[in-house]
């Protein structure tokens, strides 16, 4: 089960999600999960794959919105980076980024 | 707090009353929740996914939505397109946007499309969110009390008196720009209002205010409703005029093609140093100029027209003078009765000229419709009535006998309380029977209040007053208003002959006003016969009377007497 510590300890930054939480710890966990759930990490990583990078940039900046909002930082960082790449249709190997979002978020949907 | 939350402090009838509602639209479930625990307690929170469903939603609450916060990245339609769309409705614009991204590049864009402010992703703490909702909700509180004070009700453009200071303004900020003056009106407004109804026409109103809005918008410049269906525009100087009137008419008629036609009057390039309200004066001389034709929807202010105006002008400044040295003749035109074989005179019409001593002869063309606009018509009927019931008692007196003669009754002089008194007192003081006085009324004045000019007009029937209808057939009228008009003769307006004999050749629309006449038991007179012919048919037709120049032309009272003595 998702806990406060659980998600610092992956490198959350939970004081600063906390703020913008109202300082409610049930509200921001029962959001991390609800977002992990919906977020279209698979969709973006299609997207990328088949070089439609206009719909990987509007799932990367959608990732990156929710993200920073719960202070994900270890997504945070990987997701802002392609988001960037996407907008301006950069043509480069993505396997590199797409892998270490896809391991950063397996590590968090492991805590859920 | 401002002065005037004070005075009401609305923030307490509004905490009594529902919460405002706010819209957000946001397609992430995370951001929207965050919006939603930030905003609930003081708002009433509505959501949307997607810019189509949240349009949906503004147009559903246009009038009592406070805010929209709108995340730019949307799937579907962008948010910076609904943003646009929000913007220039003039029923929506008035919403205030505050816009949620996280580029700095997007923020520039969406405050220059018109978002009132932004909110950084992540979001900030939520205390200034919170701030930043009540601030663009206040000031556009503000704006929209400015705005109902400055606005037209019906189509939300300036009204009048505000148009004019911002036209001011606007000339400060565009001081050597060549700027143009247009007065916009709707052609037979009036028809169209009783045709189609009210909510039409106010329909059709509010279709040209949001399309001038969105010219002015996309164009620079301001646009007004002046009064009724009469709009001004002021923008910078253009050199064709005739799309901006298709586009204005196309939005006017909506589904019905061809059922609005739009006049522009344009005043170009504006004398910067002359009045605003000046300007505009000029502008609606332009449109008036197109007053009867259907074909030109365009007319710019010129050298004809100014000298038009300065005409008009002198003739207004002499107007007194010519009162105080009778300057205006009495003419009178004789009237026959054509049922016999061989024509008999049975009356005339007194008409009014003016012998201007600089101008000469000024035919009434130009100076009673002028007259008749700004409410001088008054004192010269009065004038009309005094001069020609002198002139029958003069003939009754020293000649023993005189016709019927009629006198021209305007439109505003059906609102004198004391008009069935005057004529009783002009009948009196000269001797006269009330046969000897006939009083036309043009059509025209039934249309506009009917009840109570049937009340006026049977009032002086009651008296013993002849009533003619003047103009019948231009005016408008329905059928079955007619029937229940109190009359005793219809004056088949000149039109009908012109047209029946050289335009068309067709003599058919005259039969039909001649079985009106008799099915409504009066005698018809028919005016501007010119010849034989005219006369033979209308005989032939069975017109009661004619009057025209076949039989003679208005002559002044010393010539009238000498053929009414040789008749």
């Amino acid at each position: 089960m998702l806990t406060i510590e659980s998600l610092r300890g992956w490198g959350a930054n939970v004081d600063e999600a906390l703020v913008r939480c109202l300082n409610n710890e049930s509200f921001y966990l029962m959001l991390v999960n609800k977002a992990m759930q919906d977020a279209p990490f698979d969709k973006l990583k299609e997207a990328v794959e088949t070089s439609d990078l206009d719909k990987g940039f509007a799932f990367a900046h959608s990732i990156k919105g929710m993200a920073a909002n719960l202070a994900l930082t270890p997504i945070c960082k990987p997701i802002e980076q392609i988001t960037e790449l996407l907008r301006h249709r950069t043509e480069m190997d993505y396997a590199p980024l797409l892998e270490e979002i896809e391991e950063k978020s397996r590590q968090l949907m492991a805590l859920l | 707090m401002t002065a005037l939350n004070q005075m009401y402090d609305i923030s307490e009838i509004n905490a009594k009353n529902r919460k405002k509602p706010v819209l957000i639209v946001e397609d992430d479930f995370v951001n929207r929740e965050l919006l939603n625990a930030y905003l609930q307690q003081e708002y009433e929170i509505l959501c949307a996914e997607t810019a189509e469903e949240a349009l949906r939603i503004i147009h559903g609450n246009s009038e009592t939505l406070s805010l929209v916060l709108l995340d730019l990245n949307l799937p579907g339609m962008k948010g910076l397109d609904l943003l646009r769309e929000i913007k220039k409705d003039i029923d929506l614009s008035r919403i205030p946007v505050i816009v949620l991204t996280s580029d700095t590049e997007s923020e520039v864009d969406s405050l220059n499309a018109g978002a009132s402010d932004f909110i950084p992703k992540p979001y900030p703490r939520h205390e200034i969110i919170l701030a930043r909702v009540r601030r663009s909700i206040e000031l556009s509180e503000n704006k929209d009390l400015i705005r109902w004070t400055e606005r037209d009700q019906l189509t939300g453009l300036y009204n009048r008196e505000y148009f004019y200071r911002y036209a001011e303004i606007y000339d400060t900020f565009h001081q050597d720009e060549a700027t143009d003056a247009l007065v916009l009106d709707v052609s037979h407004f009036r028809v169209m209002n009783e045709r189609f109804g009210r909510a039409y026409a106010d329909e059709v109103l509010k279709r040209i205010g949001a399309e001038l809005f969105r010219i002015v918008r996309s164009n620079g410049g301001i646009a007004c409703r002046r009064e009724a269906d009469t709009f001004q525009v002021y923008c910078p100087h253009m050199t064709d005029y005739a799309p901006l009137a298709r586009q204005v008419t196309a939005a006017a008629c909506g589904k019905d093609k061809g059922r609005v036609h739009i006049r522009i009057g344009v005043y170009p390039r504006v004398d910067k140093t002359i009045d605003m309200e000046l300007r505009f004066d000029h502008a609606k001389s332009a449109a008036d100029s197109l007053r009867n034709s259907f074909s030109e929807s365009v007319a710019m202010y010129d050298e004809s027209l100014r000298a038009v105006e300065a005409f008009t002008e002198r003739l207004l400044d002499d107007f007194r003078t010519a009162l105080a040295q009778k300057q205006f003749a009495v003419y009178f035109q004789p009237k026959y009765g054509i049922r016999s074989p061989k024509p008999v005179l049975c009356g005339a019409e007194a008409l009014v000229r003016w012998q201007h001593p600089e101008l000469g002869m000024i035919p009434p063309g130009r100076f009673i419709p002028l007259f008749e606009s700004n409410g001088l018509i008054r004192e010269l009927d009065h004038y009309v009535w005094r001069e020609a019931a002198a002139q029958i008692g003069d003939w009754r007196k020293r000649m023993g006998c005189s016709v019927p003669v009629s006198v021209n009754v305007s439109r505003i002089d059906m609102m004198d309380p004391d008009l069935a008194d005057t004529f009783c007192r002009l009948v009196e003081e000269n001797g006269l029977s009330f046969d000897d006085l006939h009083l036309e009324i043009t059509e025209s004045a039934y249309t506009e209040d009917s009840e109570e000019l049937i009340r006026v007009v049977s009032g002086l029937r009651a008296r013993g007053f002849k009533i003619e209808m003047d103009d019948f057939g231009a005016g408008y009228s329905s059928l079955n208003m007619i029937t229940k008009l109190p009359i005793d003769a219809l004056k088949l307006d000149m039109m009908f002959i012109r047209t029946a004999f050289h335009e068309t050749g067709n003599t058919g629309i005259l039969k039909i006003m001649l079985d009106i006449s008799r099915y409504l038991s009066v005698p018809m007179i028919a005016e501007g016969v010119e010849t034989e012919e005219q006369m033979l048919t209308l005989q032939g037709l069975g017109c009661d009377i004619v009057q025209g120049y076949y039989f003679a032309r208005p002559m002044p009272a010393k010539d009238f007497e000498a053929y009414l003595k040789s008749k």
